[in-house]
């Protein structure tokens, strides 16, 4: 009986703090962002934060009306970014760039990045957080 | 100087902007904070199992907390040297993160369970460590600590999945005074 209420509690234990320190890659795409919303557009970046465990670009987007919405585009650790090209001065404040990514699932201007393109054609990849769709196999 | 404008100077610092900015050192910090965590959640678990009388009862008290106690202090030292190292790289969004907050609390709180164990509950123990089961001061205790921590590893956790961040406005009232978030800034 209490052997057997110590496994209980021992598992309890185990399935917890696994469960809560394992996900050592912070959040998940799925967390905060929508894979059926993916959104695509033009914009100016004012600020790119270059930070772990994600960094955030900060891209300002001209509507249609001429009104300015700002969005805020998650991106990889510094290392991940580095490692696929980025600087921490190839985004400045001003640069054009255009964004494909899926907005967050609370409807607010906040996207999971995908792809970035630079005003000379250069494409480069923000992806940043696991199970994205952009990390299933091909035809899923 | 308030807290808010303390932190958010701490942050642009060179010192945490090096940290936050890191291509290795953060990463690394994080994993020893995870690795020590998992020597200091163990060897805690173990104790309070043992003071709930649940694990190792032909083992004395006093055996039991001289071989796992180095353990846990000496995790834990490490534990407080990387999470101020990590809470130093990003102050200002730890310090307005609920969980962060949270964890914090229940540090407190489980803290407070150490000293009042080890100051009155202990000897006691020890004394009655003759008896079958452990005292019921030293049951309550093993369980509180076992609680308190699970849930201060929860929190912790948690401080990464944060949808009360002061950046998603609207929140409600309440959310922005426990996280000190100032709408509109």
């Amino acid at each position: 009986m209490r052997t057997g209420l110590a496994i209980g509690v021992g598992a309890l234990g185990l399935l917890v703090s696994g469960w809560t320190s394992s996900a050592s890659a912070h959040h998940a795409f799925a967390a905060e962002f929508d894979a059926n919303k993916p959104v695509n557009f033009k914009g100016t970046i004012t600020k790119m934060e270059w930070t772990n465990p994600h960094s955030w670009l900060h891209v300002m987007v001209m509507q249609p009306d001429g009104t300015a919405v700002n969005w805020a585009i998650e991106a990889g650790t510094p290392n991940v970014l580095f490692r696929r090209g980025f600087t921490k001065d190839t985004l400045a404040p001003g640069t054009e760039v255009v964004i494909d990514g899926y907005q967050a699932k609370d409807g607010s201007n906040r996207a999971n990045g995908r792809d970035l393109t630079l005003p000379d054609g250069r494409q480069l990849f923000l992806g940043s957080s696991a199970g994205a769709p952009y990390e299933l196999p091909p035809g899923q | 100087m308030s807290p808010l404008d303390f932190f958010a100077w701490l942050g642009d610092s060179d010192w945490s902007t090096n940290l936050h900015e890191s291509r290795y050192a953060y990463p690394l910090i994080e994993s020893v904070h995870v690795w020590t965590m998992a020597v200091f959640f163990g060897s805690v678990a173990m104790f309070d199992l043992r003071l709930m009388g649940m694990i190792m009862r032909k083992v004395p008290l006093g055996e039991v907390v001289r071989r796992l106690l180095p353990w846990t202090i000496a995790a834990f030292a490490v534990m407080v040297v990387t999470g101020t190292l990590l809470f130093f790289a990003i102050p200002l969004r730890s310090y307005q993160n609920i969980f962060f907050r949270s964890k914090m609390l229940l540090m407190v709180l489980a803290g407070l369970n150490v000293w009042i164990f080890h100051s009155r509950v202990f000897p006691k123990a020890i004394d009655a460590e003759a008896a079958a089961a452990p005292p019921r001061a030293a049951r309550i205790a093993g369980a509180l600590s076992l609680v308190l921590w699970t849930g201060i590893v929860f929190s912790g956790r948690m401080i990464a999945y944060n949808w009360f961040d002061c950046d998603r406005q609207p929140q409600p009232d309440i959310v922005n005074f426990l996280t000190s978030c100032v709408p509109g800034e």
